[in-house]
Parts: structure tokens; C-alpha cells; sequence
């Protein structure tokens, strides 16, 4: 196939002419990455502290008291007593509380005597997500509350002491806004240029373009070109926006970091584009971009649900998609600081990705006009 | 084939799925001279010229343009001809300038050279809208003014006109056909589609298409005194006696009639049975021999309406 890069140029020309008429792919390649990072960076928290918990006791002893005490010294939990007339569920009901914690009688005389089941803790199981992070900080608090009770320490007991690497805190925001940016970009790419190739089928241009000598690649790298420019634009935005608002630590190398981004990018157009010389009608390229953009990024590149704990065929699945081998690399650069030899697999999958998706897009070029 | 052809066509075919657009046609373009293709919408012209500037694959046939061969030599072809399309090729939403300036980029031109070309050529069409303005702020023949700049900025050697008129108001259109006709006296040739009849007389020869079959083939004047032999009489029936009149006229034997709005043109058969007809009628109208033009010829060929 003959490749000009004069001709490619032209192409990329007027298609930068377009992007600066056009107010709506501008805001989209500029306005929206950052929108949708401030959005989500401040809607998804994954961190609960103070969670409301009312407490029963009928106990009235040293232990009972000295057991919820644990909940209030773990940090996490707002303890607010109430009254034995009022049934511990209706809490839950009025969703007035996360959970509710009943200390029975004789609950002191249940851990002198070495028994169990003297207390009883009720939560919201329909609300998972706040239930499963109560979970995890119970099992700390029964530990304490253990420890505290034992009337004689156990010996040689195993302990796990855990200490988090990368992200001491575990600032849930430090972890979703890199992963946010990779979302961001895989879908933004796709959305760019899926309009194109279709709109030259629409307006009647592509009969002039095919007219001329030039040919698919050209029109495909001088396609690309602008919208490159316009989506790193956009992630340099995002990325600002992430280390200033957020405050999230880069710890990599920026030249590992954009490398990756730029074959990311060049994914997610080359995807769009490939859906516009394939569909050839605006609206059904609009539709094919927003479902292989969105859902991808969302649901399959582990930004929600980790890749290793996803069925068998969709952990091989995500092999496909892009956004799930630069989430590896967005969040391995971000805080694990990771380089070129730690990314040698996400990065050559992006590559193979990139090479596929660009000779699809010159293959599938149909330089027939008629269906 | 003649050696000097610029277009040779040979037994094309083009189907889409069971019908078939242009069917087993074959013909020969001269260098030099303006080619029409005459037809009704849907008689296959368009799917021709595009199937010609390699733009559709064909079914069967062969084309040849300027002796190579479409199937083969597909980018030289597309390197020395140029094409404009019947519907809006430029991009509504870059300038004049702009738009010739990608057209020309496309066909490697210099960009001193593609400056110079423009001013030419838009000083031949007689374009002066400033060149900064938005294509789709400009009146819509003065669009198809600037797309047929567009297409004939590399002085190509032979020139296809797909309907390039098609809803231009008259001093545009007739300004369109100088143009054309400048052309091809530079040597250049010009194949071009349209339903215009006038555009056709002014055609060194026409094709009349129908269905995707050429129905007639020649100069405009062979194809008058081809097909009219005999008289020509346009007649005009009184009101009074309009009613029943042409089946009465076409019932005396006299010749076949074929109705010119309000009026008929009789094609005389009979040259008796006419005297006897008129002197029946005498008072009931009036008539004048005409000479035929390509429209009696298109609808006496291919019948309906031309446009």
C-alpha cells in the first residue's frame, strides 16, 4: 500500500480545521476528561469512618462496657446507646444507623465462663459495599476485644501483622483516580474519532477523497494525528487535575508513564476508527463506540472488579481491551513506580493491540462507493 | 477499441444483488470531444461514470481510461482524471480556500501552484466571493462552482461531470457550459452526465440511457434525422375542440402523436391520410412544421419523461 506523508499531513490538517470549528469535540476532548475525574474522584470513596452504630447494652458490666468501647476506640465507629423498649431492627429500617450492636445480659458472665455468643451485631446487608467494609474492620475490633478478655494470653499463637506497601493509608482516592484517568482515556479515544470516517460517508466528502489517489492509510494516520494531539491535551489535564486536587503521588518515571499513555491513546482511536470505516453512518458509530468504549473500561479493565477474581473466560477476555493492560500500567506507574522492564507485558499487549486495530482499520477501508 | 480512445467500455455489468444498474453496455469516448450521457434518474448513469473513475467495482465488462486498465492501473487513472461528483463533495465547514487547498494537497500539487490554478480557474467561472468564506455560507451553484474548481485543479485530462448542473439557476448553468466547452477546445476530455436536454444538444455526442442499456448512441443531429425521416408538426387544438382530439388524430392514421404538454407533436407516417385529416378538421387548430429536437428524440426512443 503507498503511503505520501504530504498527503497524510493534508488530511491532518483539515481534520484539525474541523476540531477547531467544531465547539462540541472540543469540550468533549478537552472539557469532559476533567469533568468526569472531578465527578468521580469525589463520588467514589471507598475509605468509611464514622460509621453511625447504635448500641443496647443490657448488660450494664465492666465487660459490656469495656467491649463497646473497642468499636468506639477502633476510629471507625460513632457509638450512640439506646434503650432496651426500642426493637434494634427498626435502626436498620429507618436506615437511621449502619448497624446496630446488642450486648446481652449476662454478657459478662458469658466471657468469665469462657462462652460464646453474648453479643449480637446487626447490619444492612442490602447495602453491600458499606457492610463489607464494616466486615473488615470488624475482624480487627474482635481481635482486640480478645486480646483485652483473654484471662490468660495464648502462647505461640500465630499473628499476621499486615503493613501496606505503596499506599500506606490505603487512600481509596489514590488508588481509583489513576485507574479513573485509564477510563477516561479509553473511552474518550473511542468517541473521537468513531464519528470521522462515518461522517465523510454521510456528507458525500469520501466520494471526492476516493476520487484522488490517496489511499486508506493515509487517510487513516492523517485521521489519527489530530485527535492524538486533542486526547493527550486531555490527559495531561487529567493527570494535573489528579496530582493538584486530589494529591495522589506519582511515583514513576514520566517517561515510562506518557510512553504508555501515548500507546493507549492511539488504542482508543484506532478502535473508534476502526468502528467508523466499518459502520459508516454516524449514529450506529456512535452506538458501537459508547458500548466497546464504555464497557470495557468500566467493567472489564479491573477499575470495579479485579481481572484475577473474574470468570475464566473474561480474565481471558480482557486480554483484548486495552484498558485493562494500561490500568495495570496506570496503577503500577502511579504508585508502585513502576519502569519499562516491570511493564514489559501490559506494554507489548498494548502494542499487538495497537498494530491489530490499525491494519483492521486500512484493511476494512472500503474504497467502493456503493454498499 | 480506437487508439485515441480516452474511455473504452466493454460489455460493463453492474449489479446490486438481482438488479442490474448497467447492464452489458459497451462504448467509446473520444479524446477530445464532450461525451453526454442522457437518461432519466436511475437509468444508470451515475453507477457508470462511478464504476469508470474506479470508484465501484464492476461486475463484468472492461474499462479502460487513457488506454490502462481500471481493474489494474487504478491510482494512475485516479492521478489524471478528475471527477465531480452529483452530490456535495466539499466540507461545508472549511473555507473556499481551505477546500481547494486539501483538494490540491490531495493530488500532491505545490502549494504556489495550487494558488495559481484557483485564481485561474476562478477567474474563468467567474467566482468572486472572497475566499475566507465558509463553503456552506455560499449560494448552492455557486458550491458546485467551487467543487468543479476542486476537481479540476490538476488540469486533468479527462473530466468527469456527474450532473454537475443539477439545480443551478440559468446564468450559472450557461456559464458551466462555456467552461466546458473551453476545455475540450484545450484538448481536454469531457465525459458529463445530465437530464437537461439543452445540455445535451451541446454534447458532441449523446448517449441516451434507459435501465442501464444505451438506447441510441450519436451526434445530436444523426440522432434528429435517424429517427425523424418524415415531418414534424407540432399541433395545438382550439379549447373547444381539444377534447378527443389526439385520439381522433392518432386514430386517422396519419402519424405517430406523442403529447408536448398542451399541445402534440404528430410525426407525419401518412402523408394522405394527414391532407384528409386537416381538411376534416380544418378550424379546430393549428399547426406548424417543427424541426425535432433531442427531447422528440428521447421520448420517441426511451418515452416518459426525460427529467
Amino acid at each position: 500500500m503507498n503511503f505520501n506523508a504530504a498527503r497524510a499531513l493534508a488530511i491532518a490538517l483539515k481534520e484539525m480545521r474541523h476540531i477547531l470549528r467544531d465547539p462540541f469535540t472540543l469540550a468533549l476532548g478537552l472539557g469532559l476528561p476533567l469533568l468526569l475525574l472531578l465527578m468521580f474522584g469525589f463520588i467514589i470513596d471507598l475509605n468509611y469512618g464514622d460509621i453511625g452504630l447504635k448500641v443496647q447494652d443490657q448488660d450494664h458490666t465492666r465487660f459490656s462496657r469495656e467491649f463497646a468501647r473497642t468499636f468506639s476506640s477502633s476510629g471507625y465507629f460513632r457509638l450512640e446507646p439506646f434503650s432496651s423498649e426500642i426493637a434494634p431492627v427498626s435502626w436498620l429500617d429507618s436506615e437511621k444507623a449502619s448497624g446496630v450492636l446488642v450486648i446481652k445480659e449476662n454478657f459478662g458472665r458469658y466471657i468469665k465462663s469462657g462462652r460464646q455468643g453474648g453479643a449480637q451485631l446487626l447490619l444492612d446487608g442490602a447495602d453491600n459495599s458499606k457492610t463489607g467494609v464494616v466486615l473488615s474492620y470488624l475482624a480487627g475490633i474482635m481481635d482486640a476485644a480478645n486480646r483485652k478478655f483473654a484471662q490468660t494470653p495464648p502462647r505461640n499463637s500465630p499473628e499476621i501483622r499486615t503493613r501496606f506497601l505503596f499506599n500506606q493509608e490505603l487512600n481509596s482516592r489514590w488508588f481509583i483516580v489513576p485507574a479513573l484517568a485509564t477510563v477516561i482515556i479509553g473511552l474518550l479515544g473511542v468517541l473521537l474519532t468513531a464519528m470521522t470516517v462515518a461522517r465523510e460517508w454521510e456528507n458525500g466528502s469520501m466520494e471526492l477523497l476516493l476520487s484522488t489517489p490517496v489511499s486508506p492509510l493515509e487517510i487513516v494516520a492523517g485521521k489519527l494525528l489530530p485527535y492524538f494531539a486533542l486526547s493527550l491535551t486531555g490527559t495531561v489535564t487529567v493527570y494535573i487535575a489528579a496530582r493538584l486536587v486530589f494529591g495522589v503521588p506519582f511515583n514513576g518515571s514520566q517517561i515510562v508513564y506518557w510512553t504508555a499513555c501515548s500507546v493507549f491513546i492511539t488504542a482508543a482511536l484506532a478502535q473508534g476508527l476502526l468502528i467508523s470505516v466499518v459502520a459508516r453512518q454516524q449514529r450506529l458509530a456512535m452506538q458501537l463506540s459508547m458500548i466497546s468504549g464504555l464497557l470495557p473500561a468500566f467493567l472489564l479493565s479491573g477499575f470495579i472488579f479485579p481481572v484475577e477474581s473474574m470468570p475464566v473466560f473474561f480474565r481471558y477476555f480482557t486480554m483484548i481491551l486495552s484498558p485493562r493492560w494500561f490500568m495495570e500500567i496506570s496503577r503500577g506507574v502511579f504508585l508502585k513506580g513502576a519502569g519499562f522492564m516491570e511493564l514489559i507485558r501490559p506494554l507489548s499487549a498494548l502494542l499487538a493491540i495497537n498494530a491489530v486495530l490499525i491494519t483492521l482499520a486500512v484493511k476494512k477501508f472500503k474504497t467502493d462507493i456503493e454498499p | 477499441m480506437s487508439a485515441a480512445a480516452a474511455v473504452n467500455v466493454e460489455n460493463l455489468t453492474i449489479a446490486f444483488g438481482a438488479f442490474k444498474a448497467v447492464d452489458d453496455i459497451s462504448f467509446c469516448v473520444e479524446a477530445g470531444e464532450i461525451f453526454g450521457f442522457l437518461g432519466a434518474n436511475g437509468a444508470g448513469k451515475t453507477t457508470c461514470i462511478r464504476a469508470i473513475c474506479g470508484l465501484l467495482s464492476p461486475t463484468a465488462g472492461k474499462i479502460t481510461v487513457a488506454g490502462r486498465n481500471v481493474a489494474d492501473d487504478l491510482l494512475a487513472i485516479k492521478a489524471l482524471v478528475g471527477y465531480m461528483s452529483q452530490r456535495f463533495t466539499l466540507y461545508p465547514d472549511l473555507t473556499v480556500r481551505e477546500n481547494i487547498a486539501f483538494a490540491g494537497a490531495l493530488r500532491k500539487m505545490p502549494a504556489r501552484k495550487i494558488l495559481a490554478r484557483a485564481k485561474e480557474l476562478f477567474r474563468f467561472t467567474g467566482f468572486d466571493y472572497p475566499q475566507d468564506t465558509l463553503v456552506q455560507n455560499l449560494p448552492g451553484g455557486v458550491k458546485q462552482e467551487v467543487a468543479l474548481c476542486a476537481s479540476l485543479l490538476h488540469d486533468p485530462a479527462i473530466i468527469f461531470l456527474d450532473e454537475p448542473t443539477a439545480g443551478v439557476s440559468p446564468a450559472p448553468r450557461a456559464r458551466f457550459w462555456n467552461l466546458i466547452k473551453q476545455l475540450s477546445t484545450a484538448g481536454k476530455t469531457v465525459f458529463v452526465t445530465t437530464h437537461y436536454m439543452d445540455e445535451a444538444e451541446q454534447c458532441g455526442r449523446v448517449s441516451l440511457m434507459q435501465t442501464g442499456r444505451i438506447a441510441a448512441l450519436d451526434t445530436p443531429q444523426n440522432l434528429k434525422t435517424a429517427n425523424f425521416p418524415h415531418p414534424l408538426y407540432e399541433i395545438s387544438p382550439s379549447t373547444a375542440a381539444a377534447p378527443g382530439f389526439a385520439a381522433a388524430l392518432a386514430a386517422s392514421g396519419a402519424g405517430a402523436v406523442r403529447p408536448w404538454g398542451l399541445r402534440y407533436h404528430l410525426e407525419e407516417q401518412n402523408a394522405d391520410l394527414w391532407r384528409k385529416f386537416s381538411a376534416e378538421r380544418a378550424g379546430q387548430f393549428s399547426q406548424r412544421r417543427i424541426t425535432p429536437t433531442l427531447e422528440d428524440v428521447f421520448l420517441k426512443l426511451v418515452g416518459g419523461s426525460a427529467a
